[in-house]
């Protein structure tokens, strides 16, 4: 098949997918399993003891897991948001970092999906969201921010799947077709599967994109409505720092970087990881840091909007409550390395490699501290007296925290390992049409 | 229903027969008591009510105790007891859940090994013959007495001694040089205007706490009060003096020397006398002066003095009903100089209340330890008898004022070598018949032969068993006056009761050791309380380890800092550091008693104090204050609070044409006692969580009493259970219908179908949910539980109920009118009231239309039931 | 270990299908290959301009001038996934509505049963995703996908049709279809081969 020899623009993304696993690999896949083992053993104590090996308390019902989850469906919906706005807008950009956008998006969505479940007291029960006809009679409490939550995190899920899965069908069926070309009869079925027989047909491939930019258009009313429906669950309770309608928009602003700031040092993972410079370019890189940036400007408008509606505006009561988050260091924090930090990356100099994976990641940790700042420090004063305990993580939170977060490795690495990286049709799709360009020119 | 022989009617006789014929196969079927009510003897699945006596540090308490299938579930106070009058306190509720405690003893030991089955008749012929030393605890049951002075006379140079850690002897030595006779001074609160309290705490857990609470509320006099280490009187305060022990005399004397006092030796000057005085003479014949433990001998003196001069109307005395009985100190030397060979200790802990008995005891060669559990004192004893529950066995006992009441068993004997007291006492002279015969013979030859039988039956229905006794009509001798060797200046050691514990013996009860302490919030332990002034002088901060020496002993403890401590006067709450009695009690806190001076003395001088540089993990459970600043109102004497105004709404509101519970609690009546958190414990079959969940905030007490700080380090004291608001924040949010209202209002919570999101609580403003973070169930599931309360897995909300069961209950009898949670019937000065909202002339009702009606949190348009009273204070708000 | 997984998945997945079996003895159409897209294009009008009817445009990414020379529309996928959007929104309102207010209405804090602006959101959350869902699916079913197996990747090198090249396959069920015929037409528009699709 060596005569048959692909052109290279292409060829380096699928080769990536199928050429065997380099010891980095290897040591990324180890590192990242035994995450998962971690995580694993988390959850089965968890079942299997209860919340009781969690640092919660009265008031303090939440921690770790809300944060969590609140930050995994940040990034997830900064990730998704900025997929689906780069395919929406045809942007130069989306070749090279839409599909992994997408793939980071799912894998922290999916990271996401893990504590809805596993928060509940009772885990086993968690279908008594759904409305199905039960021998109670009962059904969910429909007015419930957790069953609009229920909803909202399933649709994310589903949607975020759909948009990642829907641009992916073409590029599997190459990655089948390149299996078959090689006589890996086995591996061309295990991707001709998924294709769902994907043939090209100009027909088909009409409707495709329309379906495409109608999901990538769909993503976008779901993740504001996903990221508000989190923030409702805090919003419509009567804590009074909580209470605030301004909470949708805060979630959707603060959680621009961590999704940015993940997406940037994954590019950079990929860049030299999986050898994709020319498709995740200088430009490229240039471009996704200054969004950073900008996502670090609107993350600081929503805090000035919060330090300036809560001292300014708010009754006493939210204007102590808030005056408490203040008191405790995460927001500051949240604020210094999510709103601040990136915008050092305004300056070319700055916007290097090796600083934008620290960058990116403390961006993406300020936004959890945010959360952190909300979810802890945010109900550590009740309106009436109470002997408040101050909330204390224990291990086990975070061996799920971690866990967690190897998952979203491990499942990105099962991604970059057998999908190709960056959309190849799109790639082909762009070339063709810069060559039309060149050649009218 | 006159042809309603129905299935379950003959299924109820046939467990009626079964139940009657597993009774006859016991030794005693009679012993098993006389229920008040119930649907008919013997049946074992049925309710019963017995009226039935408890007591506390000797003196009895009536109570109902209320049992199913033979099993006590719950202690609630007898009405007709001049002790309880239908209110309980922390340590009768809890009554129940020690009878199930795995670590009572059931068999006889030697030497700490099982003895043969029957061989505990050893122990006793041991015991018979020359110079027995019998200790018990004080000891007002006529049975008891009776019998330990036959045991005095069948053993020659034999000698009655008791052990009472809570003895004030200072007092006892007053009232002698007063009154030349052992009186006790019971004040009449509803007669007084003025009351002023040196060290007293009338209000304060204890055997009279209950009257005195009711009595203080229906008559509401002024409280002027003087204490060392604040007390629950001291938080009701209306006047209040943090006064180091020293103090106190000079006060006294000053006082006595302002009204102009006779017979006074020496007088003194203080700057608070002059008011007080003052307040005194205004208040005349119905003013009071009660001083309490840790008062010397002069200051008891010089307050009977000044009740006299001012021909107070407000007390009368009379003779202690557990008085007599030698003093234990004799009896230490005594063994320490080996002249002690028979010793039985019945009941009795000596062993950890005083740091040499122990010691001392090991030299007896015969010593035969009764009790309910190894505790410190069996475990040096030769013999080891296990003891019956005071629910178990019968017995008789004297109210504070004298008033003789029966106690009968409510509950069966473990059986095996269980006894009751009075069958030890039997055993030991060696005379047959049961504990109840033992207990008719004494009122038979208190009533007389006539008619025995039907004042018998009387007396176990009524719970009491005669009148209280007459008041003494004494005469103040001239030569009252005791100047006695002053309490120096400096560094004190007050040693006090804890509120839960007392002395030690509630040690083993897990939910007294939970609740938090009502002024130091303390759970699970006890802490060195310093003045703020005291720590900020040596640097300690509350956890701060300090080394305590006094008299040559030392130990280490933590220190907590407590506003309205006096300065330099460092309190050591007793009840902790046992080494024996159980894992609930074992180990916890430290051991205050093994400073304290055999002579029993509640203040002792020259204490030093050094901080170790290490720090103890303290489980205090004070609240910090809340965002919105009035969740306790108090208000001027006259004021009137705005009326409910409802806050608009989009939706309709939802009507309820039937009942509409609701609950109202008068925080001008509270006094802090906490007995209506332990009444719900018990009542709901609320766990205990221990120290390590205490500790992270998990506990699950469904009300807890909040404490606000006032001026003068006074308190307003808050029940908070759920508030049932008809619009409540918890039920919208649950995605499972888990929490919703039912047509009574009632905010219910539906375990079974609860998820664990913990959402609700989050939303509950008022922070009255819990959550099961562990599966406690085994520890709840005891028979002594409530079976009309379903106990709650793990991962699942609960909260207060408004005790919904007892309104099923009420309604399937035909008697919603008087239904009443466990809260509310514990009350001691009735500050929480229950009853539908829809009937004008409920208790709630007018509640609500009082003018010093709030609700809590109202701006937030919960609209609760649950409404409060605003605290009164002079000065107002 | 990947072998082992290897051949168990093939073991799995190579049964012949039942679709595989009942092809047609005869052969599967004629296929050119096309270097560039400009050239299918073209073909596809040519195609077109001749009468042709049954015939397939292959293209490794998406090629909108050709699609439109074959009076391909896209629309139906958005009108599908705007409908059954809107409808499930309204379903799911309904449904909340219904089963809170007919079926088991309770006292939830106060609340009427009918306590509408809670019922929005997540009536909103389904109408999105139930639309989402529609696109996907009615993309696959206008699509005729899936279809694990069709004659034209039996043809001649067409596995690059998922890479670099163009394909434009006339059917056999065409009426005007015959052997020579096609590869008369398809020798006309310059491609870098025509071939007879094998039957398979």
């Amino acid at each position: 098949m060596s005569t048959d020899t692909p052109p290279p623009s292409t060829a380096r993304v699928a080769e990536a997918a199928l050429r065997p696993l380099g010891w980095g690999g290897w040591l990324g896949f180890a590192l990242a399993g035994t995450g998962v083992v971690v995580l694993a053993i988390a959850v089965a104590r968890l079942l299997w003891v209860g919340i009781g090996v969690w640092g919660n308390n009265i008031p303090h019902v939440w921690g770790f897991d809300l944060i969590a989850y609140a930050w995994w469906i940040g990034v997830a919906n900064a990730a998704s948001l900025f997929a689906a706005v780069l395919v929406l807008r045809r942007h130069g950009l989306r070749t090279a970092v839409n599909r992994f956008a997408e793939a980071a998006a799912l894998a922290a969505v999916l990271a996401a999906a893990l504590y809805p479940i596993l928060h509940l007291g009772r885990p086993w029960l968690f279908y008594w969201t759904l409305p199905y006809p039960s021998t109670w009679g009962l059904w969910p409490q429909f007015g419930s921010t957790l069953v609009w939550d229920f909803w909202g995190i399933s649709a994310h899920v589903l949607v975020t799947s759909m948009f990642w899965y829907v641009g992916l069908i073409p590029d599997l069926a190459t990655l089948r077709d390149r299996a078959a070309r090689r006589g890996r009869i086995g591996l061309a079925r295990a991707y001709g599967l998924p294709a769902l027989g994907w043939r090209g047909s100009v027909a088909h491939w009409h409707r495709h994109q329309a379906a495409y930019r109608m999901v990538a258009a769909l993503v976008l009313p779901l993740l504001l409505s996903a990221q508000t429906v989190v923030a409702l669950e805090f919003a419509v309770t009567v804590v009074a720092d909580w209470h605030q309608a301004r909470l949708p928009l805060h979630f959707i602003a603060t959680g621009l970087p961590s999704g940015l700031g993940i997406v940037l040092a994954l590019a950079v993972a990929l860049r030299h990881g999986l050898s994709l410079r020319e498709f995740v370019d200088r430009g490229d890189m240039d471009l996704l840091a200054r969004l950073l940036a900008a996502a670090g400007i609107a993350a600081l408008l929503a805090w000035m909007h919060e330090a300036g509606t809560a001292l300014l505006q708010e009754d006493g009561t939210t204007r102590d409550a808030f005056l408490v988050r203040l008191a405790g260091p995460a927001w500051w924090i949240a604020v210094v390395m999510s709103g601040l930090l990136p915008q050092l990356f305004w300056w070319q100099k700055l916007r290097r490699d090796l600083i934008f994976v620290p960058i990116g990641l403390l961006a993406a940790a300020g936004v959890w501290l945010d959360r952190w700042s909300l979810v802890v420090d945010g109900v550590s004063r009740p309106r009436v007296p109470f002997p408040v305990t101050a909330y204390a993580p224990s291990g086990d939170e975070w061996a799920l925290l971690l866990g967690s977060a190897s998952f979203f490795a491990f499942a990105l690495l099962c991604f970059g390992r057998f999908l190709p990286a960056v959309s190849m049709f799109e790639t082909r799709h762009e070339e063709s049409e810069q060559e039309l360009e060149e050649e009218e020119r | 229903m006159s042809g309603g022989a129905t299935r379950r009617d003959a299924l109820r006789v046939m467990g009626a027969s079964i139940a009657l014929s597993a009774l006859a196969g016991c030794d005693e079927p009679d012993e098993f008591g006389h229920p008040l009510h119930g649907r008919g003897r013997g049946v074992a699945s049925e309710d019963a009510v017995f009226a039935t006596t408890l007591e506390l540090d000797g003196l009895g308490r009536g109570v109902l105790v209320r049992t199913r299938g033979g099993h006590p579930i719950k202690v609630e106070g007898n009405p007709r007891h001049p002790a309880s009058l239908g209110a309980s306190d922390v340590f009768l509720e809890s009554a129940p859940l020690s009878l199930h405690a795995p670590e009572r003893s059931r068999q006889a030991l030697q030497h700490g090994r099982p003895a043969a089955p029957g061989a505990s008749r050893d122990a006793f012929n041991g015991l018979r013959g020359e110079g027995l030393r019998i200790v018990t605890g004080p000891l007002s049951s006529p049975t008891l007495r009776r019998l330990v002075a036959e045991a005095l006379a069948a053993n020659p140079g034999s000698t009655w001694h008791v052990h009472d850690p809570m003895a004030d002897p200072a007092s006892q030595a007053a009232a002698l040089a007063a009154f030349g006779e052992a009186v006790e001074v019971l004040p009449d609160l509803r007669a007084a205007r003025t009351m002023l309290c040196l060290g007293a705490d009338p209000l304060g857990h204890g055997p009279a706490q209950l009257a005195l609470a009711r009595a203080w509320q229906a008559g509401r006099p002024r409280l002027l009060v003087a204490e060392a280490s604040p007390s629950l009187t001291g938080a009701r305060a209306d006047r209040r003096l943090a006064l180091h022990p020293a103090e106190f005399e000079p006060l006294a004397r000053a006082i006595a020397t302002e009204l102009g006092v006779a017979g006074l030796v020496a007088g003194a000057a203080h700057p608070a006398a002059a008011s007080l005085a003052a307040s005194l003479r205004e208040a005349g014949s119905e003013a009071l002066i009660l001083t309490g433990r840790g008062q010397s001998a002069a200051v008891h003196a010089i307050a009977h003095a000044i009740n006299a001069h001012l021909g107070s109307r407000a007390l009368r005395f009379v003779p202690a009903p557990a008085a007599g009985g030698a003093e234990m100190a004799p009896l230490e030397e005594a063994m320490r100089a080996n002249e002690v060979s028979r010793l039985l200790l019945l009941d009795v802990n000596p062993a950890h209340d005083r740091a040499g008995f122990a010691a001392a005891m090991g030299r007896v060669v015969h010593s035969v330890h009764i009790a309910e559990r190894v505790d410190e004192t069996g475990r040096v004893a030769s013999w080891h008898l296990p003891l019956n529950h005071p629910l178990e066995s019968w017995g008789d006992s004297r109210a504070f004022d004298g008033t003789p009441s029966i106690r009968q068993p409510v509950a069966r004997s473990p059986g095996g070598e269980v006894m009751g007291a009075v069958e030890a006492l039997l055993a030991l002279l060696g005379w047959e018949g049961t504990g109840r015969d033992a207990v008719r013979e004494t009122w038979r030859g208190a009533w007389g032969e006539g008619d025995f039988e039907s004042k018998w039956e009387e007396a176990l229905e009524a719970g009491v068993a005669g009148e209280s006794v007459p008041a003494a009509s004494l005469a103040l001798r001239a030569d009252w006056d005791l100047p006695g060797r002053p309490i120096p200046p400096g560094l004190a050691a007050h040693f006090a009761p804890d509120p839960h514990l007392r002395a030690g013996a509630f040690a083993h009860e897990a939910w007294l050791q939970e609740l938090p302490r009502p002024l130091t919030r303390l759970s699970w332990g006890n802490a060195a309380l310093v003045a703020p002034e005291t720590a900020a002088r040596l640097g300690l901060a509350p956890g701060d380890e300090v080394e305590l020496s006094l008299g040559g002993e030392s130990l280490r403890a933590p220190v907590l800092p407590l506003a309205g401590q006096a300065v330099d006067c460092v309190t050591l709450p007793l009840g902790f550091g046992r080494r024996a009695g159980g894992p609930v009690g074992e180990g916890r806190g430290f051991h205050a008693a093994a400073l304290r001076p055999a002579d029993g003395a509640w203040v002792v001088p020259d204490l030093t104090l050094r901080p170790t540089g290490r720090r103890v993990a303290l489980i205090a459970r004070e609240s910090q204050p809340g965002l919105e600043p009035d969740a306790a109102k108090v208000i001027g004497p006259g004021e009137r609070l705005p009326p409910f105004a409802p806050t608009p709404s989009l939706h309709q509101p939802w009507s309820y044409p039937g009942a509409a519970w609701a609950m109202a609690i008068d925080l001008d009546a509270c006094i802090g006692c906490n007995a209506c958190a332990i009444a719900c414990q018990a009542e709901n079959n609320v766990p205990v969580v221990g120290p390590e969940d205490m500790a992270r905030g998990r506990g699950l007490h469904w009300l807890r009493v909040e404490k606000h700080d006032r001026p003068e380090d006074r308190s307003v004291f808050q029940p908070v259970p759920c508030m049932h608001c008809e619009k409540a924040p918890c039920e919208p949010v649950c995605p499972v219908n888990a929490t919703l209202h039912d047509h009574e209002g009632l905010n219910a919570m539906v375990y079974p179908r609860c998820i664990g999101t913990r959402t609700c609580s989050n939303n509950c403003p008022y922070k009255v949910r819990r959550f099961n973070f562990e599966d406690h169930r085994r520890r709840v599931d005891t028979p002594a539980r409530n079976p009309d309360v379903a106990l709650r897995p793990r991962g699942v909300m609960e909260k207060c109920t408004y005790c919904t069961h007892r309104i099923q209950a009420a309604r399937a009898e035909g008697r919603l009118d008087t239904v009443e949670t466990a809260c509310a019937r514990a009350c001691p000065t009735r500050a929480i009231l229950f009853g539908d909202l829809n009937e004008p002339q409920s208790d709630v009702a007018r509640a609500r239309q009082d003018p010093r009606s709030y609700l809590m949190l109202e701006q937030l348009g919960t609209r609760p039931r649950t409404s409060y009273l605003a605290r009164v204070e002079e000065g107002g708000a | 270990m990947k072998r082992v997984l290897g051949a168990a998945l093939y073991w799995l997945l190579r049964r012949p299908r039942a679709a595989e079996v009942v092809l047609p003895p005869r052969g599967a159409g004629t296929i050119a290959e096309f270097h560039d897209a400009d050239a299918l294009t073209e073909a596809v009008r040519a195609a077109r301009a001749e009468g042709w009817t049954r015939f397939e445009a292959y293209a490794p990414h998406p090629v909108p001038d050709a699609a439109e020379a074959m009076g391909i529309h896209a629309a139906p996928v958005g009108w599908i996934a705007a409908g059954a959007g809107v409808a499930a929104m309204a379903g799911a309102y309904g449904l909340t509505m219904y089963l809170s207010v007919v079926d088991y209405p309770v006292n939830v804090g106060g609340r009427p049963p009918h306590a509408w602006p809670v019922y929005l959101p997540a009536a909103y959350i389904v109408g999105v995703l139930v639309a989402a869902l529609a696109a996907l699916l009615s993309m696959l079913w206008l699509n005729g996908l899936p279809r694990l197996h069709h004659p034209v990747f039996a043809a001649r090198g067409f596995l690059r049709a998922s890479e670099d090249r163009f394909f434009l396959w006339i059917s056999p069920d065409d009426p005007m279809h015959t052997p020579e015929g096609a590869q008369r037409f398809l020798r006309s528009q310059a491609p870098l081969r025509v071939s007879e699709v094998p039957p398979s």
